[in-house]
């Protein structure tokens, strides 16, 4: 009689089972760690040192943000307060938010934190997409305040009649059924004028946070649809 | 639930469970048909049943219509298994209750309330606006709660009873299946931090757990259809589980490549998830090698019979091994390396994969347990096709995979214009939306979506109808 | 810049970090870590069947 095969043994595959998920588990639980440790929300001291995180304070909103190519990373980075030497934010350069730049870390905080409830109880998600996920019914928002439609040449200022990127964007986020930019539009979800600023704070942050390059070339290129 | 041929009670707990699976399978497909047409006609019930709401309750809708059909066949499974009827039938009972009646309240209060102010309450009372478990709160302890009872109910079961390999698996999968819904529930200022752990809860579920409950019932189900030798089946589901949970695990990296997560899940995510679609081929393989296995030795009797004694179960069962490995194995690997997935995520592609992947993977396999109740139910020998069964089947099928064929070109807009030439930005994805490929294929996803609606009213007319048909063997 | 160990390019330097020197390097060390005591696994149940009889 032939010797039985360990591959067609119930139990050898049982144990292997055991093992591979015990340990890719184990592993997971390992990474979990590792990554919570990277992406925990950095503090407005982490900006005054000059100390990069991927989700920086969210006294972020005083700085000027940009997302520029970086040469080591081989993809875009967010830059905060103006760019150094090595091409990684600099924290320096600070831009008004609603007029102000001195937001203390207690009013940023707070900010956010309405901004990122509004988002969620607004189910922003179910038609656009924040850091890519979520619905694809409308444009992601992972780098919306980098977008050069709501800059100063861009035609949301104008059309909602205000100076600025963020009171622009406020705008359109309490009334959206009034400024249709296209067939399909954003439906009015009762968001009041101080919710409205937490989103746009949210979305500034979102903004600001690492997300390896994604999405790339971000509003590098303009008007040139299907090659013309 | 009259004269039925049912002895067990927890074979009657399933057919309940399965029934409302398939109201609430129902009510997917008619939000999907609405959010659909949204996409077509853009003035589609503005400001009544917005976009957000209805692509709410169509993957809310999808994902609980499957948590019942998953319990239900749990229920139906558990007492042929273990040879003993299920411990603390009771409290599943009223678990089924309670659970029922709190998906119906979350569901009037999505479609009248929709949204709340941008505090707590919101998040406790009316939804949590984060893509497929927004439930709020109360829900999300009140389905703990079911969700352990149930759980509770199946090791009582097991460790009582005969505890055949796939109740072993099931035990260890269902257990954590409902843990990882607790790490779905907290609320942070962190979206990076946030969508880390809303994936714990997806992936974890559709692409480990859920992945391995369906080998299970699988292979319950080649063993009840066509009598597959147990042992035979038992090892191809501890190796199934093998590559399931060994890809499966550290797969859930390609959903780290972009949310403020460190670049190291670029390789982790991509080689694992790239091996995700391994354990995928070796299922279909599988049931197709059994099904030719157990019929040779019937042809080899000399008797000119089909050893299937459920045939509509039989092909779903054949619908999910090929349609798991297409729809979760190939369109997924699409797109899951990170040089593509930089371009492809959050796409009509991704959309795309959804509809096949789930449907494939989990929809075809319940929607077979649910004509196994049938069967058990009118105490059936061998249930045969009827016409509504064809019906149903083909232009069910025909629709999902018409309507992923249509997401994918519409993909290619998508990804080619509004990403890789535009950049994302919102004038960017207004150009790809405009686009005849994204534009015809959205009419044509509309239309494929009325044909799978019109396969599930034959679906739902030849389940509740086909076990008066003098078409089976009794 | 030709160094076979290239410095770290992320934002914060760890240990899976370091290990992930180009592509496919820190996959290949965990495949490898998960499958390779399946060979133990393997001979302890061959040893068991081998005496289980035949």
């Amino acid at each position: 009689m032939a010797k039985r095969s360990v591959w067609s043994d119930n139990r050898f595959w049982q144990r292997t089972a055991a093992w591979i998920t015990g340990f890719a588990s184990v592993l997971l639980i390992w990474l979990t760690f590792d990554t919570s440790a990277q992406i925990s929300m950095g503090t407005d001291a982490d900006i005054q040192n000059g100390v990069t995180k991927r989700v920086p304070a969210p006294t972020v909103i005083n700085y000027k943000v940009t997302y520029e190519f970086n040469k080591k990373r081989q993809h875009e980075i967010p830059v905060i307060g103006g760019m150094n030497a090595e091409g990684t934010s600099a924290f320096q350069e600070k831009e008004k938010f609603f007029g102000r730049d001195d937001w203390s870390e207690a009013e940023a905080a707070e900010l956010l934190r309405l901004g990122k409830l509004g988002s969620q109880a607004k189910n922003c998600m179910n038609c656009h997409t924040l850091l890519g996920n979520g619905a694809y019914y409308a444009p992601d928002l992972t780098k919306a305040w980098l977008d050069p439609a709501w800059g100063p040449n861009g035609s949301m200022q104008a059309m909602t009649g205000k100076s600025t990127k963020e009171e622009a964007m406020a705008e359109f986020l309490q009334h959206p059924s009034q400024y249709p930019t296209h067939a399909r539009m954003m439906p009015n979800l009762g968001i009041t004028a101080e919710e409205a600023k937490g989103l746009v704070a949210f979305l500034k942050h979102m903004a600001s946070i690492d997300s390896n390059g994604f999405p790339r070339n971000f509003g590098k290129m303009q008007g040139a649809v299907n090659g013309k | 639930m009259a004269n039925s041929y049912l002895k067990s009670e927890s074979k009657k707990l399933a057919t309940w469970y399965f029934t409302v699976a398939a109201i609430l399978f129902g009510a997917q497909l008619l939000f999907g048909l609405v959010a659909a047409a949204q996409y077509v006609i853009p003035g589609f019930l503005f400001e009544l049943l917005d976009f957000s709401v209805s692509r709410m309750l169509h993957i809310n809708a999808l994902v609980v219509w499957m948590v019942f059909a998953m319990f239900g066949s749990v229920y139906w499974l558990l007492p042929d298994e273990t040879g003993i009827e299920t411990v603390g039938i009771g409290m599943g009972k009223l678990l089924f209750w309670i659970f029922t009646a709190a998906v119906t309240v979350v569901v009037l209060v999505y479609l009248f309330i929709q949204v709340g102010p941008a505090d707590e309450t919101t998040i406790w009372f009316i939804n949590e606006g984060r893509e497929y478990i927004e439930a709020p709160r109360w829900a999300d302890l009140g389905i703990t709660v079911v969700a352990l009872g149930f759980v509770a109910n199946l090791f009582m079961t097991g460790m009582k009873g005969n505890r055949s390999g796939i109740v072993t698996v099931l035990m260890a999968d269902m257990i954590a299946f409902a843990g990882l819904y607790l790490t779905g529930m907290f609320y942070t200022d962190n979206i990076s931090i946030d969508q880390f752990w809303w994936w714990w809860v997806i992936h974890l579920w559709v692409e480990a757990t859920w992945e391995v409950f369906v080998g299970s019932i699988a292979a319950y189900g080649l063993i009840t259809m066509i009598g597959a030798h147990r042992k035979v089946v038992e090892m191809w589901l501890w190796i199934e589980v093998t590559m399931l949970f060994g890809s499966g695990i550290l797969g859930l990296g390609h959903h780290y490549f972009w949310i403020g997560t460190p670049e190291y899940w670029w390789e982790i995510g991509a080689l694992f998830s790239a091996l995700e679609p391994l354990p995928l081929v070796a299922m279909f393989i599988h049931v197709l090698y059994d099904w030719g296995k157990m019929q040779g030795e019937e042809d080899a009797k000399g008797q000119a019979i089909s050893v299937i004694t459920n045939k509509p179960a039989f092909t779903w069962f054949v619908l999910n091994a090929f349609g798991n490995f297409l729809g979760a194995g190939i369109w997924g690997f699409f797109h899951t390396l990170p040089q593509v997935n930089l371009y492809t995520h959050g796409t009509q592609f991704t959309s795309a994969h959804g509809h096949l992947a789930f449907f494939g993977a989990y929809a075809t396999i319940l929607v077979g347990m649910m004509y196994m109740a049938v069967q058990g139910k009118n105490g059936i020998k061998i249930l045969n096709n009827t016409r509504s069964t064809i019906f149903a089947t083909s232009m069910i099928v025909g629709g999902v995979v018409g309507m992923t064929v249509a997401l994918t070109i519409a993909g290619y807009s998508d990804v080619i214009i509004s990403r890789a030439q535009m950049g994302a930005t919102w004038a960017g994805y207004f150009d790809a939306q405009a686009t005849t490929w994204l534009t015809q294929g959205m009419i044509w996803r509309l239309l494929m979506g009325v044909i799978t609606f019109v396969g599930f009213l034959f679906l739902a007319k030849d389940l509740l109808t086909t076990g008066k048909s003098a078409n089976h063997v009794r | 810049m030709n160094a076979m160990f290239e410095p770290f390019t992320d934002v914060v330097p760890s240990f899976f970090g370091t290990l992930a020197q180009g592509p496919l390097t820190l996959t290949i060390f965990l495949h490898t870590v998960i499958v390779l005591p399946m060979i133990w696994i393997y001979k302890q149940e061959k040893a068991r069947l081998e005496q289980e009889g035949n």
